[in-house]
């Protein structure tokens, strides 16, 4: 099937022209960015002129991949660059693998046997069949699609392959079955440096971003914010100090609850920690049954599982936040946190995976690298209310500039431009 | 030569630069080696990375040895080592390769934990024609503010880095008589701060700079345009004053 974002059809029908007016998404971006940066942001696209961009991925919804598709792609055209999406259908033996090919990309260790294989290979060659391919650049999200170019790469296409998952860790059998195929296009996007495994193409980064607009980081008034707090049957005054992410060992809950005890001992101040990841995963109820245990232990704690489609929720409680927490172990990129910065809120995050990009020490927030780091951290920001303000405000200056999905945008007209010769100069 | 100055804006493509240092020998061995794309991404380029920041950060080798290293006076120096804008990138290698030769013994065989490797990048640009060209000096100071961050370092900072001449406003606007805007801007560049900032700074001087000229050019004009002009001079200015008061 394909799918297409909000007001476009399939068949890629788009604005064009040289100059489109601003209309729609990027003009409420340019109330953001800045029309200058929109301006700049039309110069490239000018650059693109007459060609035609084809996204593919696995799911219209669900995923931080689709958010930012839906997104992306509603710019490019309304930048004048026709763009379609389509979906990678499959069944559920061809979902099975993939998810275990996700996992074993990510470093669990999970064995691929030579029926997961075959059944890769003939759902590529089923959906082979029936994409609209039909741009000259091709930009293929993720490994679960990628072997497409095997079969439908046709001269005078340029294909690009973007992955959006941590290759840090990755199982070799896994990886050794998708390199092929990679090392076919003519440039691979990578989040971070430290994602980016040998390959004989291009490399090159780009971070990914967040949507202002979305339901999670859509502006809300102080009332909202209230109505959702007390309807999660949370009080509303803090100070709160808050972990908002998946229930997880590499997020250690249980070093929150460490450094929060720390904390609780020198000020007064409530704990949330918040998250998803127990319901379909049994490692994560496990983790969760673990920080519901040691809690006990410790005052003014609240735990919350949140189901999935909770995005106001999650925007109310950053929000309500006096000092949010990443203590992550290990990250991939965490855009946790510059949800957080983007609501000019005080963060203390671990130094790991993308988290210093987003972080500047004592600039945007405070980088951490233990417990007790933790605790005199959080401890001087709820002390300081003036400090928090300013790594607020600097915070959301920095993902304004840096993180934002216009800054997506920008890179890959950038990539575009020279994997079709028109750049760098 | 064309006689106009087209402006352009500038979009980064980062990539590995096939180097990763874990303590100061092999990050010796990168600086000393890598390609000029890659010290001009991790010192050069600061001011646009973080264009809007209140107090730019240290270059990133300079961070790297702080906070990986956690060699702090290796780090002040690679960081004051690396606050030249306007020199070249050769210069600024040798700057840095300077001060980490110098570096005691016992402090070299400090290595980074893992994970906390420092991956050397290089960035190229890709360029973009903003649609925009200036057919002389007043003109400039007409389209600055339009222009976005990627542009006002492109011309500014980067293309005489690079040697790239017909994309570098100064020296165009000396070419063409306007000594003193292009004194002041490279006044301003020298500085090395934030492109934001760098860009603001650099909009007011030459907006001052040109009232003189204004003023001569408005002797001639009738009683009644130049007091409409005053009118809505002060119109602006009060308008500005009370957006200040409200923020």
């Amino acid at each position: 099937m394909s799918a297409a974002p909000e007001g476009l059809s399939t068949t890629g029908a788009a604005t064009t022209g040289v100059l489109p007016a601003r209309s729609g998404w990027l003009e409420r971006y340019a109330r953001v960015v800045g029309a200058e940066t929109l301006r700049a942001l039309e110069a490239l696209a000018r650059k693109m002129k007459g060609h035609r961009i084809v996204m593919v991925n696995t799911t219209k919804t669900g995923g931080g991949v689709a958010e930012i598709l839906h997104r992306v792609v509603v710019i490019l055209n309304e930048l004048g660059i026709p763009t379609t999406w389509e979906v990678m259908e499959g069944d559920a033996g061809f979902f099975g693998v993939t998810k275990r090919m996700h996992n074993a990309l990510h470093g669990h260790v999970i064995p691929l046997t030579e029926e997961d294989r075959e059944i890769y290979r003939e759902r590529t060659r089923i959906e082979a069949k029936r994409l609209a391919l039909d741009g000259d650049l091709i930009m293929i999200h993720d490994p679960q699609p990628a072997a497409l170019i095997d079969l439908r790469r046709r001269p005078g296409q340029y294909w690009i392959w973007r992955c959006h998952i941590d290759l840090s860790r990755r199982d070799e059998a896994y990886w050794e079955f998708v390199r092929p195929a990679v090392e076919q296009y003519d440039a691979a996007i990578f989040s971070h440096v430290q994602f980016v495994p040998p390959l004989s193409v291009p490399a090159i980064l780009v971070p990914p971003s967040i949507d202002p607009f979305a339901e999670k980081n859509r502006e809300m008034e102080e009332e909202e914010v209230e109505s959702i707090v007390e309807r999660l049957g949370l009080e509303p005054h803090g100070p709160w100090v808050t972990q908002i992410s998946r229930f997880d060992r590499i997020k250690d809950p249980i070093g929150v609850l460490e450094a929060f005890r720390l904390v609780r001992a020198r000020r007064p101040a409530k704990l949330l920690l918040a998250g998803g990841g127990a319901s379909d995963d049994p490692e994560g109820a496990e983790v969760l049954a673990e920080v519901r245990e040691k809690a006990k232990d410790v005052e003014d704690v609240e735990i919350l599982e949140l189901p999935p489609q909770s995005d106001a929720e999650i925007n109310a409680l950053q929000r309500m936040s006096t000092v949010v927490l990443q203590k992550s172990l290990r990250e991939g990129f965490a855009l946790t946190v510059s949800e957080a910065l983007w609501k000019r809120r005080a963060v203390v995050a671990s130094a790991v995976g993308g988290i210093p990009l987003q972080i500047l020490d004592e600039r945007t927030g405070l980088l951490v690298r233990s417990i007790e780091g933790t605790a005199f951290q959080t401890v001087r920001l709820l002390d300081n209310p003036e400090l928090r303000r300013e790594l607020g405000a600097e915070g959301r200056i920095h993902v304004r500039d840096n993180f934002l999905h216009t800054r997506e945008v920008r890179d890959y007209l950038a990539v575009f431009a020279r994997v079709v010769g028109k750049g760098p100069v | 030569m064309s006689e106009g100055f087209r402006f352009f804006t500038s979009a980064p493509l980062e990539s590995p630069a096939g180097h990763v240092a874990s303590d100061l020998e092999s990050l010796k061995a990168g600086i000393a080696t890598v390609s000029p794309e890659s010290i001009f991404q991790h010192v050069t380029r600061m001011p646009v990375r973080f264009p809007h920041a209140r107090d730019l950060p240290e270059n990133d080798f300079a961070r790297w040895v702080g906070d990986a290293l956690q060699l702090p006076e290796v780090s002040e120096r690679l960081a004051f080592a690396g606050t030249m804008p306007a020199a070249s990138l050769e210069e600024v290698r040798a700057a840095l390769l300077a001060v980490l030769n110098r570096v005691p013994e016992r402090d070299r065989k400090r290595s980074a934990s893992e994970g906390a490797s420092f991956e050397f990048l290089e960035a190229r640009n890709v360029l973009a024609d903003l649609g925009i060209e200036a057919a002389d000096p007043a003109q400039v100071v007409e389209i600055w503010p339009q222009l976005d961050d990627a542009a006002t370092f492109l011309h500014l900072v980067e293309a005489p880095i690079f040697g790239r001449t017909e994309y570098a406003l100064i020296p165009w606007l000396r070419a063409r008589g306007a000594r003193g805007l292009a004194d002041s801007a490279a006044k301003a560049v020298a500085a090395g701060p934030p492109v934001a900032r760098l860009h603001r700074v650099i909009g007011t001087k030459w907006r001052r700079s040109m009232i003189g000229r204004r003023l001569v050019d408005r002797i001639d004009a009738a009683e009644e345009v130049r007091l409409r002009e005053a009118r809505e001079t002060m119109t602006r200015l009060a308008e500005k004053l009370k957006g200040e008061g409200r923020a």
